[in-house]
């Protein structure tokens, strides 16, 4: 992934419950060529306090890179509630997301894009077509262009 | 209903004794009319004697009055009325006959009135034959022997028994035609009253009946106006509960997904790992050794390891989906439950928790008694009681307090925390399987409130939760009084 304008590189912030699935995904990621810090988050409480730092304004990434990678089904809170969140926020809604959650159920899809989510991936339960698609995500990350966060 | 199938009943037992004193109205009216009339008849006739008797008197009277002048002057102008008072004599006679005629006793009073006036009319007869015949010394003579004034005091003693005769009937028929009148006004008085209590009372009677009629159509009416409400609310539970069972198996089949992909991720992280190892010792090739190592040091026990958690969680997540059903197949059997009681001793079980956490927990007074199932009560609340005392807001001493409102049928039960709360947008996801909300720093499943809520919803109630985050929350329990009858469970 190409460094953003202020030279800084894109990191990768990863919301997902299954530590298994966690580690699934950083390996196919990285098996794809990317090799982009990540931040692993196992709950939607933790990973909200990260997004949007200790004063819960979201500054606290202002000028860093963030990609999102985003499981909808989370302990403690639903991905969606993390997705309104980070699309009503001034400083995070130009940072895309990424939905990827076993959910298939299509009225969660609308609803996922009706709030500025930016690619929803459903998980496949094959591992071949799992592993694929995180190592074509990972592929796309690599010619992705990341905004900037104001 | 009983009132119902009496009124015939009592209605026709009034109707017919109004009927029969009616009817012996009627019929000592009609025998008293009878008798009056009777009676009346015999006052006439009675009267009618008396009249006669008097006539035949006194023409016996006037033919003794021209027998006198006869014999005094000898003029046949005398004759006249003597032969005219002849005539009337027999003439009364024969109609005091027809008076008396049938009439019982009357034979020999009239005997005897004919035979004292036949003896006078035969002296006056002798007397005026002597004085026909000249021989008027001899008649004077008979006169002077005075046979001619006993034979009149003889027919004046009889006549006047005769009299009194009749007006003593006539004085006795009046009087029982007195006591007749008094008689009728009585009997119509008193039945009169009667018909009119009877009347009165069958009314009631109807004015009952119709008033139970109309309550019973009012009834109906509620019902029918029930029955569409209980109907909604029917169709409403049902499409709540088809609305659960597609959450359920969204969640079921999504949560087992997840254990699955990473069983099949790992299996085929096992397979890489393996080749590598395959590629290190079948071929002896140098370059290969740093991937083997790295096979056989980390990626094949973690692959390993994440399998058997995986497959750890499938295990958990089944016998937590048939124990959820498990419990939904229980048989229900209802009970009397003390709810003050129940909690004692639910709080007492958890004394330790209580402590620990310097919580203090209020029962109210107002607690009812259930008749509901009781290890089911049990277990709702002794879940809501636990996670009150799990998610205590930390540095802040625990304050549990459960009270009762009751209704009609149903009681509510709430279970107040001041503990650390439920974002809003939690409030109903904490109800879902293994779902939880807040900061995941206590161990848990996300079963226990799912599973309250099936039971509460089984149990014929409903579960809500009002919350503040970072003031407590408050449970509602809604429970019916009484357990419902299950359909589905009698069928089966």
């Amino acid at each position: 992934m190409s460094p953003n304008s202020v030279g800084l590189p894109v990191a990768i912030v990863m919301v997902e419950d299954d530590e298994g699935h966690a580690t699934l995904i950083e390996r196919n990621i990285r098996r794809a060529g990317v090799n982009n810090q990540i931040f692993p988050f196992t709950n939607g409480t933790d990973a909200l306090d990260f997004l949007l730092g200790e004063d819960g304004s979201g500054l606290a990434h202002a000028g860093s890179s963030l990609l999102i990678l985003l499981d909808l089904n989370l302990p403690d809170m639903t991905g969606v509630d993390i997705l309104s969140k980070i699309k009503s926020n001034p400083h995070l809604k130009r940072s895309p997301v990424v939905v990827l959650t076993t959910t298939d159920d299509q009225r969660e899809i609308q609803r996922c894009y009706d709030l500025g989510a930016n690619v929803y991936i459903t998980k496949p339960v094959d591992y071949e077509g799992f592993a694929n698609a995180i190592r074509q995500l990972g592929l796309f990350f690599s010619v992705m262009q990341v905004p900037t966060t104001e | 209903m009983p009132s119902r199938s009496q009124f015939p009943i009592s209605a026709i037992v009034l109707m017919g004794a109004g009927t029969l004193v009616l009817a012996i109205i009627v019929i000592s009216s009609i025998w008293l009319a009878l008798n009056t009339s009777r009676l009346a008849e015999e006052v006439t006739q009675s009267r009618r004697t008396r009249i006669v008797v008097s006539n035949t008197l006194e023409t016996l009277l006037n033919a003794e009055t021209a027998q006198r002048g006869y014999l005094l002057t000898g003029s046949e102008r005398y004759l006249g009325p003597y032969n005219a008072a002849r005539s009337a004599l027999d003439r009364n006679l024969s109609d005091l006959a027809a008076l008396e005629n049938g009439h019982p006793g009357s034979q020999p009073r009239l005997l005897r009135l004919s035979r004292a006036a036949g003896a006078k009319m035969s002296e006056l007869a002798e007397t005026i034959a002597l004085e026909q015949a000249g021989r008027h010394q001899d008649a004077i003579a008979l006169v002077r022997t005075n046979r001619g004034i006993d034979l009149m005091d003889d027919a004046r003693k009889v006549f006047g028994d005769l009299i009194t005769d009749a007006e003593q009937t006539v004085t006795a028929d009046m009087k029982q035609l007195n006591a007749n009148a008094r008689l009728l006004e009585l009997v119509t008085t008193i039945g009169g009253a009667l018909i009119i209590l009877f009347g009165i009372a069958a009314m009631g009677v109807v004015f009952r009946a119709v008033r139970a009629a109309v309550a019973a159509r009012r009834e109906v009416e509620s019902l029918n106006v029930t029955l569409e409400d209980r109907v909604l609310r029917r169709t409403e539970a049902l499409t709540r509960a088809n609305e659960e069972i597609q959450r359920f198996a969204y969640i079921v089949s999504h949560d087992l997904r997840a254990p699955l992909v990473n069983i099949m991720g790992f299996t085929s992280e096992l397979e890489v790992g393996t080749k590598a190892l395959k590629e290190y010792f079948g071929q002896e090739k140098e370059e290969a050794r740093p991937a083997a190592r790295e096979a056989a040091l980390d990626n094949l026990p973690e692959a390993v390891t994440f399998i058997r958690s995986s497959t750890g969680k499938m295990d958990r997540l089944i016998n937590a989906i048939l124990k959820l059903s498990r419990e939904g197949r229980r048989e229900l059997a209802a009970e009397r439950i003390n709810l003050k009681r129940m909690f004692e001793t639910l709080v007492a079980s958890l004394k330790h928790q209580i402590d620990e956490t310097s919580t203090t927990v209020s029962l109210a007074e107002n607690l009812p008694s259930l008749n509901s199932d009781r290890l089911a009560i049990e277990q709702v609340f002794s879940n809501l009681l636990d996670n009150a005392l799990k998610y205590l807001q930390p540095g802040r001493p625990g304050r549990i307090e459960i009270w009762a409102e009751n209704r009609q049928d149903s009681v509510v039960i709430i279970v107040r925390d001041n503990g650390r709360g439920i974002a809003e947008n939690d409030l109903e996801r904490v109800f879902e399987l293994f779902r939880r909300a807040g900061r995941q720093d206590r161990p848990g499943e996300g079963i226990g409130l799912a599973h309250v809520r099936a039971l509460v919803r089984r149990l014929g109630g409903d579960i809500t939760v009002a919350s503040k985050l970072g003031e407590g929350s408050e449970f509602r329990v809604l429970l019916p009084r009484t357990l419902p009858q299950e359909p589905s469970s009698k069928a089966s």
